[in-house]
């Protein structure tokens, strides 16, 4: 899952970066509210968590732009402000969580799962596509019940194509959603990880739309 | 309740200086009544005296060998009594009077005690071609009685009256002093926390002044609270976020695992997070006690001597960013202020220079005697670093302002600290870019020393 990290303190913002990335998510670090407001706005982050107190523009102002445009991320606002009033502004502005620092990073990590569960329409954590369940949190994947081993990166595709059953991710989607900022993509890395998916999960699984991207089908995993 | 118990005394105070008042100018009334109706008894009772006794001088009759006794005056008796002589001897008198004459053998009045132990006014007429001395005499003590009745019949009714007019009066003042009853139950009924202003419409023009007076107090007192409360809110942010990042950091470390490299950068940035922290706390220490020094004694102090004592503590981590320090101070330039904190202000004023000036930065202290009379002496603190901009200046002071922008990590109370003490050390300070080297200069106007 790729969120976007919006804190302009550089111990906490490259200690949570850091904290997240252990946890298995891609994290993209801005330290501006203009900055914040404008990746958010590209709509290629499974959630944002978002300081209020950002230098050029307030996170409360930020929030209240991006819900104005429709922007429909799940974001965490992480704050010093405590006051009752400053978390009823907070959520009423368009936040879905507010959490006030300091924070677990374990427990920032699951808000975030959360977050973005609620924003796929799903009710548990685990997700199950009939034989195949992917627990997000334990980043276990099991097909009829065994444990499939898979590496970082492909869990995080098969992640993101069971977050979009029934839709077609283009490569760049795709990409987008497993590599924060800074990491050297090779153009063939998306089709590599697919072929070792097919090899581990069967070769139905994954369906290729020649020309366009890739797509797991609901009914592909029923037999 | 304490608020009630001042009100009730003034009324009561009001009530015992008109009462008393009323009492003396009453009394000197009653002084002076008695003292003229007993002028003017005494003056017309004589008068009758001075009559009968002249009347029976002229009366008097000697052919008679025996003395002739009057007739008994009847209930009048004992208060009155008279004596006629002709050539020395008794010839008539009332029924119980002496034998003896009552008074002095001349003309005029006496008053004299008789053999009876009473006091009697006597007069005494002479007709001198019948050698005649008629004396007549009468009780003082019915003179004092007539008087008595007199000044009863005056005081009476004042004292029966007194109650009722000190219950007026009471009533009166009491009304009077309805609006303050009014303004104390309005302060007193407040919340503790609770500044709006008095309502100074119903007030009468005497206790404007006070409602203006605790208006102005009450308004300054809730732009304290604010102040305080915004501080207060400001300050638990600033150590939120410092806290939060060597919590994160930590984790970090924590979670690390066999990446090595991971955990060390980890540990380290969370050692740099306590730095700032514990930098922060002492700042807000010491804003703290400078809240509580309003004037301290100062000592006449060197400039040059202070700057360079604490460029000495400054220089190392001056050395370890590769920044030069220098300090050009002509002698004798006197301040006058207390060592330690004119050292926390020369030192802020340096830490900033440093902090905010890149790797390899020239900073440069002067310090010049005032160059016109009556200006004292000039502390100047120069960079060749960025410099600030206008709008930037203009916040300087504000508690936990930083820079935009700026990576460094202040604590945002540097400048709220040198404000502070250019208050207290009754100095002006002056902010703009720097000629000499570039970046942001600083000058330090110090009081004439004396």
């Amino acid at each position: 899952m790729r969120i976007l990290l919006a804190e302009d303190d550089s111990t906490l913002g490259d200690g949570l970066r850091a904290g997240l990335r252990q946890l298995g998510f891609q994290v993209d670090w801005v330290r501006d509210g203009i900055a914040a407001e404008h990746e958010l706005a590209s709509g290629i982050y499974a959630a944002g968590v978002l300081d209020l107190g950002l230098p050029h523009k307030d996170g409360v102002q930020v929030l209240t732009a991006l819900r104005a445009c429709k922007v429909p991320t799940p974001i965490l606002v992480l704050t010093a402000r405590d006051a009752v009033s400053d978390r009823v502004l907070g959520l009423d502005s368009g936040a879905d969580d507010y959490v006030v620092k300091p924070v677990d990073l374990v427990e920032l990590a699951a808000r975030l799962r959360s977050l973005v569960r609620r924003s796929m329409g799903q009710i548990n954590d685990a997700i199950d596509c009939e034989a195949l369940t992917l627990e997000p949190a334990g980043r276990r994947v099991y097909l009829r019940g065994e444990a499939v081993a898979l590496s970082m990166r492909e869990f995080d595709l098969l992640h993101t194509l069971m977050r979009n059953v029934g839709r077609v991710l283009t490569r760049e989607q795709l990409e987008h959603q497993m590599y924060s900022w800074g990491h050297e993509v090779e153009s063939n890395a998306i089709e590599v990880h697919i072929h070792h998916l097919r090899r581990k999960l069967g070769s139905e699984l994954i369906k290729t739309v020649r020309g366009v991207g890739y797509t797991i089908q609901r009914q592909a995993v029923e037999t | 309740m304490k608020g009630r118990r001042a009100p009730l005394a003034l009324q009561s105070r009001l009530l015992l200086l008109i009462l008393s008042l009323l009492l003396l100018i009453w009394g000197g009334a009653a002084l002076m009544t008695w003292r003229n109706a007993r002028s003017e008894l005494y003056e017309l009772l004589d008068g009758h005296l001075a009559q009968t006794a002249a009347m029976l001088a002229v009366q008097a009759d000697s052919d008679d060998d025996a003395v002739t006794d009057a007739p008994s005056l009847r209930k009048y008796a004992p208060q009155v009594a008279f004596q006629v002589f002709i050539g020395g001897k008794l010839v008539t008198r009332s029924a119980d009077a002496a034998w003896t004459p009552m008074g002095a053998l001349r003309e005029g009045f006496s008053t004299v005690r008789l053999d009876d132990g009473m006091e009697w006014r006597v007069f005494a007429a002479r007709d001198a071609k019948r050698d005649a001395l008629a004396l007549v005499a009468e009780r003082a003590v019915s003179r004092r009685d007539i008087l008595l009745a007199v000044m009863g019949s005056m005081v009476l009714p004042f004292l029966v009256s007194l109650p009722l007019f000190a219950l007026a009066v009471w009533w009166s003042v009491r009304r009077g002093l309805a609006p303050l009853h009014a303004l104390c139950d309005d302060i007193s009924a407040r919340a503790p926390d609770c500044a709006d202003p008095v309502a100074q419409t119903e007030l009468p023009r005497e206790l404007l002044p006070l409602a203006r007076t605790l208006n102005s107090l009450l308004e300054r007192i809730a732009h304290m609270l604010a102040t305080e409360r915004r501080f207060t809110a400001d300050a638990a942010h600033e150590m939120r976020t410092p806290l939060a990042g060597i919590r994160a950091q930590a984790q970090v470390a924590l979670q690390a695992g066999p990446d090595a490299a991971q955990r060390e950068h980890a540990l380290e940035l969370a050692l740099m997070g306590c730095d700032r922290l514990t930098r922060l706390v002492q700042q807000l220490l010491t804003l703290a006690r400078l809240d509580a020094v309003a004037g301290v004694a100062g000592q006449r102090l060197d400039l040059g001597a202070l700057a360079r004592t604490v460029a000495a503590d400054l220089a190392n981590s001056a050395l370890e960013r590769g920044q030069t320090l220098e300090v050009r101070a002509e002698p004798h330039c006197l301040c006058n202020a207390d060592e330690i904190l004119a050292g926390v202000l020369v030192r802020n004023l340096l830490d900033n220079a440093l902090r905010y000036s890149p790797r390899g930065a020239h900073v440069l202290v002067t310090v010049t005697a005032g160059k016109e009379a009556g200006a004292g002496s000039v502390l100047r603190v120069q960079d060749t670093g960025p410099g600030m901009d206008e709008a930037a200046i203009a916040q300087l002071g504000n508690r936990f302002f930083r820079v935009l922008g700026s990576d460094e990590t202040g604590s945002g109370l540097g400048w709220s600290i040198v404000h502070r003490l250019l208050e207290v050390f009754a100095a002006r300070v002056q902010v703009g870019p720097s000629a000499e080297l570039g970046g942001l200069c600083v000058t330090v106007q110090w009081p004439v020393a004396p």
